[in-house]
């Protein structure tokens, strides 16, 4: 069944609905936006060839409205939805609800959606298809007693995983048993609060694993390939911070038994479309199954870059029911891409998100930089939505110039009015462990224990009191500075006061 | 001339400017600089210190002007400083005050949100680090965390009541 895609309609905001645009407009499509209150003139808006206001601004009353998103598609025409990552994109309901509507849904099948968003199901799928796990409970659960029994018998560290969560919420590390209680109380509470369920999971804990993914293609005649691995081991409250690709562990070896893992999960599941398997690998590069994203991930572009494949494209291109143009064979890895996610949050007060407006914002360029973003100068960052600003993508031929050209694109930012994670970001790229790509999921807690992310250089210090002191100079003082003329030896005080003194005797002004 | 104690980390400078007209004359802890500045809109500037060329935008962000809290923004940073008037600086260092003593009278609500649980009572000591307030906001549960020690005084919040940015959470003595 094959069907040309004439409009997409992108469920979604901020800097995935402006890299769906994109891709609508390489391909000559026309794109249809929708936007809350608060979001009436944000860049997603600006940028489509349409636009339909969905609500108001908590997302529970907009972008996350079957009604609103199915009602916007009608009414503009449109043959597609794209849900982007999070809000309706991992909903099975909702990708029903759009066949029964006779909108493509830019996403797996419903029953694939919803089988591997059970965990349990998923589990019981990555077993069937040869996979390997992390030991934990078959079943969710909500009791305390039963819950407190099984994690002394697999031992601490136990994780405590929400049952229908994801993207870190939910979820929390028990250290030991005195702990535990309360830990499952809080993980219940978040999990209830956010999801409506507050049964949960109780993992094994590894230590110090990492987190590497696999990116999935497969179309709807079956063909299957996977295009390399993500490393997304730095991550603060489960969420990931920076993603490279390649892994800086993972071999050629690996990443074929990794990659043929991913796709017997898939074929296992019926996969369709762009998807992304995920795995722990462990010290000694043995990889446990972890769940399957049935969407496109904030950190695809890492493997666009060195792939130079256009995820959005395929996925659009699998949508309207096209075997996949490519095999497995054409896939090749070529150089290292890094990505840093910029978050309006204050790294040093445990990444607690900082609202406002942006005041100043100009993003990097130049050789080997992309930046995909939600924002312009002026743009306000709202309380309801993820606080994500935008991605820094960099490309190198090697880790060492990526690494590089990540530290220059860095400081190459300018933003201002909200606190940003790009001096976060500055001080992990310098950092010696992150250098040498020894890194695990817990990084960023045994390295940065405090949240002490600060480490200015004395120049850097000395510098901003110099810039505090001339400001506060130049504002109480009215004084202007011309710069021009010729160098004077003459202190600007003497007529500054001279001024001063004839006013005060009721002189000229 | 005017002259300047400014405060970044924990790390002060005195600083005196002299100005001309093509250049400030600065002197930072004894040491002579010279700073040349280019405004460019409101806030944002280009200033050379020593031929060391910055682009830096000094902003209040919200707090109020008076108590010399600034953010200097620059090379892909957000540097917290406070400026004050040298003599106002020495008054308040004879007085026994603290920058910290100045400024934190109360803990308020760094964002808007809804107050999952408060973990402190009035009398209670907390030391840096101690769990004050809980606060949802975009979904998470933030813990907010005394930034110093402390004698709780009041907290005018209870569990499930939503706050404003810059409410306040928690008085101290």
């Amino acid at each position: 069944m094959s069907k040309q895609i004439k409009k997409i309609l992108i469920a979604n905001r901020g800097e995935i609905a402006v890299r769906v645009i994109r891709a609508c407009d390489d391909l000559g499509l026309t794109s249809v936006a929708v936007f809350s209150d608060c979001d009436r003139a944000a860049y997603h808006v600006r940028l489509a060839h349409e636009a339909v206001y969905v609500g108001p601004s908590p997302s529970s009353e907009s972008y996350l409205v079957h009604d609103n998103i199915i009602k916007a598609a009608k009414e503009t025409g449109a043959d597609a939805v794209h849900p982007g990552y999070g809000f309706l994109a991992e909903n099975a309901e909702f990708a029903q609800r759009c066949a029964d509507e006779g909108i493509i849904f830019i996403g797996p099948r419903p029953k694939t959606i919803r089988a591997l968003g059970d965990k349990l199901e998923a589990r019981e799928m990555a077993l069937k298809a040869g996979l390997p796990v992390v030991p934990g409970t078959d079943t969710p659960t909500d009791d305390v007693a039963t819950a407190k029994k099984f994690a002394s018998e697999i031992g601490y560290p136990v994780l405590v995983k929400a049952a229908a969560g994801g993207g870190g919420k939910g979820m929390r590390v028990v250290e030991s048993e005195d702990a535990f209680e309360e830990s499952l109380a809080t993980a219940s509470r978040e999990a209830q609060s956010a999801f409506g369920d507050g049964r949960v999971f109780l993992e094994k804990y590894l230590v110090q694993p990492r987190h590497i993914e696999i990116q999935i293609l497969c179309d709807e005649q079956g063909n299957c390939i996977y295009l390399g691995e993500r490393e997304c081991s730095i991550q603060r409250r489960h969420q990931k911070v920076i993603e490279e690709s390649p892994s800086p562990v993972v071999t050629e070896a690996l990443r074929r038994q990794m990659g043929e893992a991913a796709i017997g999960i898939a074929r296992e599941s019926g996969y369709v479309g762009a998807g992304t398997v995920e795995f722990l690998v462990d010290q000694d590069l043995s990889f446990y199954f972890l769940e399957v994203n049935t969407r496109l991930q904030v950190e695809h572009p890492v493997t666009e870059m060195v792939t130079g494949i256009d995820l959005v494209k395929e996925q659009i291109a699998v949508a309207e029911g096209r075997p996949l143009r490519l095999t497995q064979d054409d896939v090749h890895m070529n150089g290292h891409a890094i990505e840093c996610r910029i978050y309006a949050e204050d790294p040093e007060a445990g990444f607690m998100p900082s609202t406002g407006q942006l005041k100043n914002y100009r993003i990097p360029a130049g050789p080997g930089v992309r930046v995909d973003s939600g924002v312009v100068i002026f743009s306000e960052v709202p309380i309801y939505y993820d606080p994500m600003i935008d991605k820094l993508i960099v490309w190198g031929q090697d880790r060492s110039e990526a690494l590089a050209r990540a530290r220059r694109a860095l400081e190459e930012y300018r933003l201002s009015g909200v606190k940003s994670t790009i001096s976060f970001h500055r001080t992990v790229l310098q950092n010696e462990r992150f250098i040498r790509g020894d890194i695990s999921t817990r990084f960023l807690e045994e390295e940065y224990p405090d949240n002490n992310y600060g480490s200015y250089d004395d120049q850097l210090m000395e510098s901003a009191a110099i810039a505090a002191a001339v400001e506060k100079l130049l504002t109480e003082r009215k004084i202007s500075l011309v710069n021009s003329g010729p160098s004077s030896s003459r202190s600007g005080w003497v007529g500054y006061y001279r001024g001063k003194g004839l006013r005060r005797f009721g002189g000229s002004r | 001339m005017p002259r300047y104690t400014v405060t970044v980390d924990d790390r002060e400078y005195d600083i005196t400017l002299d100005y001309f007209s093509d250049r400030l004359d600065a002197v930072v802890n004894g040491e002579k600089r010279r700073v040349v500045v280019h405004k460019l809109q409101d806030t944002r500037s280009l200033i050379l210190i020593d031929n060391r060329a910055l682009e830096v935008d000094v902003r209040t962000n919200g707090v109020e002007t008076g108590s010399g809290e600034r953010i200097v923004f620059m090379r892909g940073r957000e540097i917290p400083v406070t400026v004050e008037d040298y003599s106002l600086a020495r008054m308040r260092k004879t007085a026994g005050m603290s920058l910290q003593a100045k400024a934190e009278k109360a803990f308020t609500a760094p964002m808007p949100g809804l107050v999952v649980e408060v973990r402190v009572e009035p009398g209670q000591t907390v030391r840096k680090g101690d769990p004050l307030v809980v606060i949802e906001a975009m979904k998470m549960e933030n813990v907010l965390k005394a930034k110093s020690a402390e004698t709780i005084k009041a907290v005018p919040v209870t569990g499930g009541q939503s706050v404003e940015k810059g409410d306040t959470l928690v008085e101290f003595e």
